[in-house]
């Protein structure tokens, strides 16, 4: 076992000490471990299969079957392009293209140098500001494709920043 | 045991009371489509949508896994209506398949090719979009090959290595159309806790579950045949 | 229950509630200035964080004592953010769309000075001399609110708000009533299930109440996953108590101990709020062991979902409280006998168990002297689309749809024209012009080929294309199926493709007939609720618009100018202004430039057909278009 995954082990137990053994823990678990980690590695779901007594099959179905939960290690940023009605309508999907064409990745994908994941969310009901994208988990009113451009400048503008304040 | 006695078809029959309508049928010879169906399993899956009948008295037609016969029941498996849906979800079931008969290990005993010719159906139905998955075939096991794209569901592999034999190597993964039977992690089938026991492969009503030797393809060839 | 314990019930909330109304004494008549700025979800898209720390800034730098209160969401969320500001000598005003700036000249100015800027009104919330008041507007008189009446003038993480405004005086009264009482009540209000279906509330009660097997369990059902759809998180964010009262009222009502709350991941504010609203309730004992000192028992634990739409099927949901994927079982039997773990499970929807203290608090005859012969009370809808008045509205059942859309409403934006109204998200139906004067209740909706759904209400222009519609909702339910029975499965993915095709031009007319065809055998074959309904946006535009079907497939040509592959962006030489590059600049894909003649063209090779030049060219020459079919682009010389 290489060195990170028996980090991701103590994680995951460190966590499940505060769980009863009930299977209805299961969804419940995996959001903590998700919280913590970014996303559910293999040895954590093999330590909370262990955990609940159950086949690892079954946590894998679980984690493949809800939007929630990914396989994969997430980004620094996230953007979630909400596809709900009023936003499809107003050109969430041209929206959605858009960040596309500038971060080169599809949706439920991760750019190469790990600082942007893109995927889509169903709806987080602030139809009123459609076109909705959530960025780091804070949703964004009337995001256009120029509003794209915009957002990533200010990220591209802040790394600089900080670049520089580091060196 | 209590028992009911209703009519299938025109013929007089006696069930268990709370038997349901599918194996109160088949067990009087009669048959109904399914692929789907567990006669010990708890609960009727009712996934497959092939077992529909219409009951005298109900205005649309029932899945015969899940309806309970009772007295004086009056079921026709060939009405016109149960027929229609039947028909349909086959249809769209072989329409996401890769039909291959000439090629596949499982002709001759797959229950695709008698419901098909139960329904009257054609299995290179013209009527839908092909849509096929593309899935690769996984030949890793000593003992049989798993070609998930020949895959319809059922689920009876999965219950029979969890439920029955307590063993938990198959299981669902994915939703909706990726929905798929695979392994933890959907590792090859050697790499996974499989006992090689083959019982996965008795139940599978398709060629998706096939023995190795009983039809001689060596691994690497022949993809989605 | 003994007379004693009632006794020490009544006298410990009084306790209570005497402190709680103190508390809200303080806030609103202590002679300070208060301001209250909604901050649910929608006021935060649209910017409240930042006025709450504008304002607070101001408040300090001014050293002026002046609570600033975050409240939920008041329904107008077309005006976001608000701001209510209360200052002795003037009525309470709301005002509409601030940001820093206006925030900050709010405070100097209203709070500092006495200038109420009233350029920046919305309405005020009492009848006065100064301004116009809320009342006042058109949409009050079509407006009754019973759920909504809290949210957007309370703190929803202050339990002391909810009880001073007549917040588990409910629960009380129904700790000393029998439960069969209050289920009869409940029954006798004719208040129908919130979620959609409209199950008689009463009859589930007794239903679950009746069956044998032990503990039983109340689950609220907050995964609401229907696109388009925002009330039950607005009243989460907004007023959770109401909700947690209810469910307590439910929970002795059938005799259970335990209740979830299943509120949906992507709803992150709820969540919170539902968690601290917990832990006061439990801290204050209306909540928990021996609520209030009586012998009734009954704590609440929150779930969150984990994004699966599919979980707002009641079967579904169970099955991932249990740690199961969210795939539906087949029903009978049904949760109310046979539901969380096995036993009795009454399962409710976040409106539904809110209306559940009004009614216990003013009676059934109260509650059903609102509504029409077979719906009770009130309906609660989320605008959104194209109208002019986005955010919530609550109206009596027996409404129109006209009423809601152009009076409540105010009707379309931009002038354009009123296409159809979506209503019950995927699993509802696109109504046109034709049904407006429809009154809205169960029935009527799901007649005409919508539904009533948990109460979506997205409204549609002349720009919104009906095939694209449809094919929207299918690629959502196919996206969202839990993929075990076929009809949903491979149905809804068959239909999908085909409306992919003609979206794309290349239907064939035949696809028609094979789409309704194929719709109604999934609506009878599935499973489960979802794949039922699937098929309703497809069957209600083919009922009602099938003339765009057919111009997709016969002419290749999208009317509303919507879908990508049948339009082309144009620029009208004649119109583009020779000086004026602001297409160019605006172009993402760098597909416009100009000609010898400083005239601007769109290189329909590299166009994305973004939009970006349409809102780009200023109005004054209006010169970029679309083109349907994509053919009619004049070839360039």
């Amino acid at each position: 076992m290489t060195k990170e995954q028996a980090e991701v082990k103590q994680q995951t137990k460190r966590i499940l000490n505060r769980f009863g053994r009930k299977r209805g823990n299961l969804v419940p678990i995996l959001q903590k471990v998700q919280g913590k980690l970014g996303y559910l590695p293999r040895e954590a779901m093999l330590e909370i299969a262990e955990f609940l007594g159950i086949p690892a099959i079954d946590v894998y179905s679980v984690v493949t079957f809800y939007n929630q939960f990914r396989l994969n290690p997430p980004g620094k940023h996230s953007i979630r392009v909400c596809l709900g009605t009023a936003c499809h309508m107003k050109g969430g999907y041209i929206t959605l293209d858009a960040w596309k064409r500038r971060l080169c990745i599809d949706r439920g994908q991760t750019t190469p140098d790990r600082e942007f994941d893109l995927d889509i969310v169903a709806c987080v009901g602030c139809c009123v500001m459609a076109p909705v994208s959530v960025v780091d988990d804070k949703p964004q009113g009337k995001v256009e494709p120029t509003k794209v451009d915009g957002i990533l400048l200010s990220f591209k503008l802040k790394k600089e920043k900080q670049g520089k304040e580091s060196q | 045991m209590k028992t009911v006695s209703l009519t299938i078809d025109g013929k007089k029959i006696r069930a268990r009371e709370g038997e349901k309508v599918l194996w109160a049928a088949l067990d009087n010879g009669i048959y109904i489509p399914n692929l789907c169906a567990l006669h010990d399993a708890l609960e009727p899956f009712a996934a497959c949508r092939l077992c529909f009948v219409e009951v005298e008295g109900k205005k649309q037609p029932v899945t015969a896994c899940t309806e309970a016969v009772e007295q004086g029941m009056v079921v026709n498996t060939r009405g016109p209506g149960a027929l229609r849906l039947a028909r349909t979800a086959f249809e769209l079931l072989v329409a996401s398949l890769p039909v291959d008969c000439a090629h596949c290990p499982s002709s001759g005993s797959c229950e695709l090719q008698k419901i098909a010719a139960h329904l009257s159906i054609k299995l290179k139905t013209k009527r839908f979009r092909k849509l096929l998955r593309e899935l690769p075939i996984d030949y890793s096991s000593p003992l049989f090959i798993y070609d998930p794209n020949k895959c319809v569901l059922c689920g009876r592999c999965v219950w029979i290595c969890r439920e029955r034999l307590g063993i938990g190597t198959l299981g669902f993964a994915h939703r909706g159309f990726d929905r798929l039977v695979t392994t933890f992690g959907s590792e090859p089938i050697s790499e996974s806790k499989c006992l090689d026991c083959g019982e996965c492969v008795v139940a599978c009503p398709t060629g998706a579950l096939a023995f190795k030797d009983r039809q001689g393809i060596k691994s690497g060839l022949g993809k989605g045949g | 229950m003994k007379t004693t314990g009632l006794q020490s019930v009544v006298s410990t909330f009084r306790e209570i509630k005497s402190r709680a109304e103190s508390q809200w004494q303080e806030l609103c008549n202590s002679g300070k200035p208060v301001v209250m700025v909604g901050a649910a979800t929608c006021g935060r898209a649209a910017g409240a964080l930042g006025v709450i720390r504008a304002i607070k800034d101001e408040v300090k730098k001014h050293k002026l004592d002046c609570p600033v209160v975050e409240v939920g969401c008041m329904g107008h969320c077309y005006a976001e953010p608000i701001v209510i500001i209360s200052k002795p000598g003037y009525p309470p005003i709301c005002y509409g769309h601030v940001n820093k700036v206006i925030a900050e000249r709010l405070i100097r100015e209203f709070i500092l000075g006495d200038d109420p800027c009233l350029e920046f009104v919305l309405g005020a919330l009492e009848a006065n001399e100064l301004v116009p008041s809320l009342s006042d507007f058109p949409r009050a008189r079509f407006e009754k609110k019973i759920i909504l009446k809290n949210c957007g003038h309370i703190d929803p993480e202050q339990i002391e708000h909810y009880l001073a405004n007549g917040g588990y005086t409910a629960l009380v009264k129904a700790l000393q009533m029998p439960p069969e009482v209050i289920i009869n009540e409940v029954g006798r209000s004719g208040l129908r299930g919130r979620g959609g279906a409209g199950f008689p509330t009463g009859q589930k009660w007794e239903i679950c109440r009746n069956a044998p097997g032990r503990p039983k369990y109340v689950i609220c059902n907050g995964d609401e996953g229907d696109p388009g759809a925002f009330m039950d998180r607005a009243i989460l964010e907004s007023d959770p108590h109401s909700v947690i009262e209810g469910m307590i009222i439910a929970g002795y009502a059938i005799g259970a101990r335990y209740g979830y709350i299943y509120v949906r991941a992507e709803y992150p504010l709820a969540v919170h709020r539902v968690r601290i609203a917990l832990r006061q309730a439990r801290k204050l004992n209306l909540l928990g062991k021996n609520i209030l000192g009586s012998d009734f028992s009954f704590d609440i634990r929150l779930f969150q979902g984990s994004g699966a739409f599919v979980c707002g099927e009641e079967t579904a949901l169970i099955a991932s409280l249990e740690g199961e994927p969210g795939i539906p079982h087949h029903r009978p039997p049904y949760p109310a006998t046979d539901g969380l773990y096995g036993k009795p499970t009454l399962i409710n929807n976040v409106k539904t168990l809110a209306y559940i203290r009004h009614i216990i608090d003013n009676g059934a005859e109260w509650f059903a002297s609102t509504g029409t012969e077979e719906s009770k009370g009130t309906a609660v809808f989320a605008l959104a689309g194209k109208i002019v008045n986005t955010g919530l509205v609550e109206v009596p059942m027996g409404t129109t749809l006209r009423q809601v859309i152009f009076d409540v409403g105010s009707g379309m934006q931009n002038g354009k024209r009123f296409k159809a109204v979506q209503i019950g998200g995927p699993s509802g139906g696109c109504l046109p012009e034709s049904a407006l004067d429809l009154p809205i209740d169960f029935d009527s909706l799901t007649d005409a080929g919508a539904m009533m759904g948990s109460g979506g209400m997205i409204v549609l222009d002349e720009d919104d294309c009906m095939v694209e519609i449809a094919r929207y909702f299918l690629e959502f339910t196919q996206r969202e199926s839990c993929g075990q029975c076929t009809f949903c499965r491979l149905g809804t993915k068959q239909m999908l493709e085909v409306l992919d095709e003609i979206t794309k031009g290349q239907g064939r007319i035949e696809d028609i007939d094979m789409l309704s065809r194929l719709a109604e055998d999934i609506k009878a074959g599935s499973l489960c609720g979802l794949g039922k309904t699937a098929p309703n946006p497809v069957l209600s535009t083919l009922r009602h618009f099938r003339d765009e079907y057919e111009a997709h497939i016969k002419e290749g040509r999208c009317p509303a100018l919507m879908c990508r592959d049948l339009i082309a962006y144009y620029i009208i030489p004649e119109k583009c202004e020779r000086s004026c590059d602001a297409c160019v600049g605006s172009c993402t894909t760098e597909a416009i430039s100009a000609n010898k003649k400083r005239i601007k063209v769109i290189d329909q090779e590299k166009c994305v057909k973004c939009g970006t030049c349409l809102s780009a060219c200023p109005p004054q020459y209006n010169a970029v278009v679309r083109l349907s079919p994509p053919s009619e682009v004049p070839a360039s010389k």
